[in-house]
């Protein structure tokens, strides 16, 4: 969304880096501004020189980062005068970018990942059960998927457009956004498993229980619906990233 | 006994007005907008440049007197000629607009199921949405008033202003501390409590001796009822 507060979080992707002279650091610190939409598709980053006295760090380190981007694909170099560094947010629907992406992925990461993800999602959950009204829970039980339903993008789409509404639920502004932030970096690596049609079909029982359990103002079982789906997902990826390595 | 809940019920019916006061005064500077929008698609067909140019001076004057962080016109699917959902609408301290605003997601944003949108389209009554987390459009946490525009026999969509959850707190704490009283919604939930434990947002029983704010969805009941 264009139009989020990214002042608020912005000065933190330039803020210096406790520990200068790792690329990688800096390459992960700009990848994940760019998936999560805080750097702005088509934004010209700042040059070498500039990101590299923002960031603390050498400029030839700088310029390591860059490269590893523009490979990864999140950053588009053109030359001559007008050119610099632009960002290029990839498409989220796009299977292959996401399998890519999986790859370049350590297990260690993923299952890093994939634990701040799951406490806070069971964390939204219990908290957003005791405030959902009838209204709410209506609207929760609409994002719920036809078992019949085939197309992928709709699972995917209606699943964040769930874990989006059970944070809000929270009534916490500052949750929300962070699980924004979160659902456009690692919950879209998380949604790949919904290409398997027997995934599905168990995301759907146990997102069925989570909508009900907060429905019911039942806090422990919405937290255990929401690590289940969670700890679940995370399960599937690490069996996708053993095929794909 | 019988004059402590006398005197309970007058302080009561207090901040009720005091309530009703304040969103009256709101629903008439949305009013203007409704307005705005009604003679604009009396005139003809209307696109996103005309409906802006419509609202704009209503919403400006609106935004400036600081009580509201966003408000304007959203558009009923297909009710303008070249955007299906568009949103006419402006907020923060850029004042910036809305537009055809997107999902965080990625997708476009489609507001058609928001209970600030459905509601009052299906009811044809003005509604008062929350205090809610509005992670689509304002990020923050807000209370949404709508009301639906009716312009030549049909639905074109709504007209409503964003205030910030915590400015309530701010412009109807006092009337409601003194009495001692809690505001909710009808569906029980709490915008602003006199009891610094029952935090906004919590859904709570309404009590049977509660008092309707005029003819607003929302009512003011004790605190801490004996």
């Amino acid at each position: 969304m264009t139009l989020r507060h990214a002042s608020r979080s912005r000065s933190a992707i330039f803020a210096p880096l406790g520990d200068p002279g790792r690329a990688t650091r800096v390459e992960q610190r700009l990848a994940d501004a760019i998936r999560s939409g805080m750097l702005a598709d088509g934004e010209r980053l700042p040059s070498e020189q500039e990101l590299a006295s923002m960031l603390g760090v050498a400029t030839v380190t700088a310029r390591e980062a860059l490269v590893a981007l523009r490979n990864q694909g999140l950053v588009t170099t053109v030359r001559g005068r007008g050119g610099g560094s632009f960002v290029t947010r990839p498409k989220q629907s796009d299977e292959s970018a996401l399998q890519e992406r999986l790859t370049h992925m350590s297990l260690v990461e993923l299952r890093d990942r994939g634990t701040l993800y799951r406490v806070i999602l069971a964390g939204c959950a219990e908290l957003a059960a005791p405030y959902a009204d009838e209204l709410d829970a209506e609207s929760l039980r609409d994002l719920l998927v036809d078992e019949g339903v085939d197309d992928v993008g709709a699972w995917r789409h209606a699943s964040s457009e769930l874990y989006l509404s059970i944070a809000a639920l929270t009534q916490s502004a500052r949750m929300t956004r962070e699980v924004v932030r979160h659902e456009a970096d690692f919950g879209v690596l998380l949604k790949l498993p919904l290409t398997s049609p027997e995934f599905r079909k168990a995301t759907r029982v146990r997102h069925l229980e989570l909508v009900e359990a907060i429905a019911a103002h039942d806090a422990g079982l919405a937290r255990r619906a929401a690590q289940e789906q969670v700890a679940a997902a995370i399960a599937s990826l690490v069996d996708l990233h053993a095929g794909v390595r | 006994m019988m004059a402590d809940v006398r005197t309970a019920t007058t302080g009561l019916e207090v901040a009720a007005d005091e309530v009703t006061r304040f969103f009256e005064r709101l629903f008439t500077s949305i009013e203007l907008m409704q307005r705005a929008v009604q003679q604009r698609f009396a005139a003809g067909p209307v696109d996103t440049r005309g409906i802006c140019d419509a609202v704009r001076p209503d919403v400006h004057a609106l935004l400036s007197e600081g009580v509201v962080l966003g408000c304007g016109f959203v558009a009923d699917r297909d009710a303008l000629t070249d955007c299906s959902l568009y949103l006419a609408w402006w907020q923060g301290e850029s004042q910036q607009l809305l537009g055809q605003a997107d999902a965080p997601a990625g997708d476009p944003f489609d507001y058609t199921l928001r209970e600030w949108f459905r509601v009052p389209l299906r009811t044809g009554q003005r509604h008062i949405t929350g205090p809610y987390v509005d992670y689509v459009c304002t990020d923050e946490y807000v209370v949404t008033c709508t009301m639906p525009v009716i312009a030549g026999g049909r639905m074109v969509g709504v007209v409503g202003a964003d205030t910030l959850a915590e400015r309530m707190e701010e412009f109807l704490g006092d009337a409601l501390r003194s009495a001692d009283a809690t505001l909710i919604s009808d569906h029980g939930r709490v915008v602003v409590s006199a009891d610094p434990q029952c935090a906004a947002g919590t859904l709570i029983e309404a009590p049977a001796d509660r008092v309707p704010c005029g003819d607003l969805p929302l009512a003011v009941c004790l605190a801490h009822p004996a």
